[in-house]
């Protein structure tokens, strides 16, 4: 079934007690977000990038400046992978900046980065010298052109392109202290930059997007905006408004979808010791309004600590109509690097058996490290599909799991239509212009 | 009176009131109150508060920034000030830097606020420092630490690199090595062979005081 509404409306279906025909991989995923469960818990597709640029073993200098080779990277190493979805993200936080004339750093080896050390934005007066974003600059007709691949390549809900939110670019632009010393000190200006940001920066980058075929919704990413980099508070106050107005603009005068704050208010207090239930629920609570669907969020904090019961409290607390809020179980990406594939395993059981058994559970990586070993991915996909099958055995300890068997990723590309272009990307070439500028 | 205005001091440092901590942090010097204990009941008391406020979950990131900032324009006026009374603390040498490629700077400044109200002598070699200048620092500055900071999954695994040459050279038998940035774990500083894996800026402190023993 290649129809993704027609996979939707199956997984809806499914996922309400119409248990009939076999689920795809997005019907699952839908089972688990708008019914109770599908016939095994969805594993999403990652933030991948850096990963995925690993194991295609193609450089950095033509990855991330080529999006064409950008996005059939991701898909075909998320595929690999058998993620129930498609997650396809460029390095989302820098193409405003650096068309706008943010210094950058380049490498052979790394997505391109400011250099916050001589920001763009040092004071008020600079606003009028940066101006507005021209969409002929720097890479953003690679992020506009990726939106289009990831629309047409990676059809269905998830499909869409990708920005950096206002408060994020803001820091890319100025550095964090100025923007914290800004919203705290002086209002005005921080007002003036998120206006900047969100009208002169963001939005013409936008319009480029919606004006290609199939380009109907965009993301904005918002690490920066997570905790305890800014508090659910300061996201509230400055973050979400924000959010709202982009969102509004887009609707008016693209007619697209555009959803800022991503990530915004994510828990990412790394000290266990720390960890506490009022500010989870607090972060929680805030990260439902700026993500994509209503949803109890981990993306990218030290989850493997976490006390999943609270999670799950939080999500039966807010739920609706009996049901409880679908939960994005995130993995954590140094977790799921760092561990042997055992202990990911009993990570997986310990969740399933926490969060799965009433259903409306999904599994995710937050960001995965480039250094991250295959087979603890490979491990971490089979035994969520494995240990989550529903209805969900009471004794979920006895059923084994061992980490599967799997091609080599050259083996098993030579079949997939990502194949040329992928082993062509891995040829040496000449580097952008950027890097000699 | 002197306690007060040391008091004062403190919490302008733990508010993150930098321009009233160097206003009274210059009181306090006209006054003519002994420099070492501005530091100590002032400035630095209100930077291990603010410490303590982050652990206790009573600050955030934003709080601690504004703190650093205040401790940072405190000891702008101190630092003088102390090194013309001979005043001299434990004086370790920390070198620190963020590794090539990567130009992630938050994490470092604050642990080097937070160093520097430990008493460490701080070399701050900045961002994107190539693997020959932390070795040539470490050659030049002889710190009892070398600390390396990273925010991407790609560049921190030039920090591995970077210990081989150490131990290369035989520049490790006498060094310490820390870690820290984002993307860096307890099992990644094991796997590269640092001393310490610093998670926070406070912690990163109270790890490198221990391997010092101060």
């Amino acid at each position: 079934m290649a129809n993704s509404t027609l996979e939707i409306a199956h997984g809806v279906l499914y996922g309400n007690g119409l248990r009939f025909g076999k689920l795809s991989p997005t019907g699952r995923v839908f089972a688990a977000m708008l019914g109770k469960h599908g016939d095994t818990i969805p594993f999403m597709g990652p933030q991948i990038h850096d990963h995925a640029m690993t194991i295609a073993k193609v450089p950095a200098y033509k990855y991330y400046f080529d999006a064409d080779l950008l996005v059939n990277v991701q898909i075909a190493v998320e595929r690999w992978y058998g993620f129930d979805n498609y997650t396809i993200i460029p390095d989302a936080y820098v193409y405003e900046v650096e068309a706008l004339g943010a210094k950058m750093i380049y490498s052979d080896n790394a997505m391109p980065t400011v250099d916050t050390s001589q920001p763009l934005i040092n004071e008020r007066t600079d606003l009028d010298k940066v101006g507005s974003l021209d969409p002929s600059k720097g890479r953003i007709p690679v992020g506009v052109e990726a939106a289009r691949l990831i629309c047409e390549k990676a059809s269905g809900p998830f499909a869409m392109g990708f920005f950096c939110s206002p408060f994020s670019l803001i820091v890319q632009a100025m550095g964090y202290p100025k923007v914290i010393r800004a919203l705290r000190r002086d209002r005005v200006f921080a007002q003036e930059m998120f206006d900047w940001a969100e009208n002169e920066a963001i939005f013409p980058y936008l319009k480029a997007q919606s004006e290609q075929p199939g380009v109907k919704q965009s993301s904005g990413a918002d690490a920066w905006a997570a905790f305890p980099n800014l508090t659910p508070e300061l996201v509230e106050e400055w973050v979400i408004p924000s959010a709202k107005r982009l969102a509004q603009r887009g609707k008016q005068e693209l007619g697209m979808t555009v959803m800022a704050g991503l990530a915004a208010s994510d828990y990412c207090e790394e000290d266990p010791a720390k960890f506490e239930k009022k500010i989870m629920f607090e972060c929680w609570s805030t990260a439902r309004k700026t993500f994509i669907m209503d949803v109890a969020l981990s993306a990218m904090g030290r989850t493997q600590d976490w006390n999943m019961e609270w999670l799950q409290e939080f999500a039966v607390q807010y739920g609706k109509w009996g049901r409880k809020l679908p939960i994005y179980a995130s993995l954590n990406g140094r977790f799921i690097r760092d561990s042997q594939p055992e202990e990911i395993v009993a990570k997986i059981r310990e969740w399933i058996d926490v969060m799965g058994r009433d259903g409306r559970l999904l599994f995710f990586i937050g960001n995965v490290p480039a250094d991250t070993p295959p087979v603890n991915i490979h491990t971490a996909v089979h035994a969520v599909h494995t240990l989550g099958k529903y209805p969900i055995v009471a004794d979920i300890p006895s059923i084994k799991i061992k980490s599967p068997q799997f091609e080599s990723f050259d083996t098993w590309l030579k079949d997939q239509p990502e194949a040329d272009t992928i082993f062509k990307g891995r040829e040496p070439g000449p580097r952008p212009k950027v890097f000699t500028n | 009176m002197n306690v007060e205005l040391l008091q004062h001091i403190s919490t302008a440092i733990t508010e993150g009131e930098d321009e009233q901590a160097e206003k009274l942090v210059n009181e306090a010097l006209q006054a003519e109150l002994p420099p070492v204990d501005i530091l100590n009941q002032g400035v630095v008391a209100g930077i291990l508060k603010t410490g303590e406020l982050w652990k206790n979950n009573e600050y955030f990131l934003p709080d601690v920034i504004l703190s650093a900032d205040a401790f940072k324009a405190a000891m702008g006026l101190l630092d003088p000030a102390l090194r013309e009374s001979g005043i001299s603390r434990h004086g370790k040498k920390f070198v620190i830097g963020v590794v090539e490629g990567d130009m992630h700077d938050l994490g470092k400044s604050l642990v080097i606020a937070m160093l520097t109200s430990a008493g460490f002598e701080v070399v701050d070699l900045g961002i994107d420092v190539p693997l020959s200048k932390f070795i040539d620092a470490v050659k030049e500055h002889k710190p009892a630490i070398v600390g390396m900071g990273a925010y991407m999954t790609t560049t921190m695994l030039e920090m591995n690199d970077i210990i081989a040459e150490l131990e290369g050279q035989g520049l490790r038998n006498d060094l310490k090595v820390m870690v820290g940035g984002v993307p860096t774990s307890q099992e990644f500083a094991d796997e590269v062979g640092a001393d310490a894996w610093g998670k926070d800026a406070l912690d990163a402190m109270y790890k490198a005081m221990d391997l010092v023993g101060v």
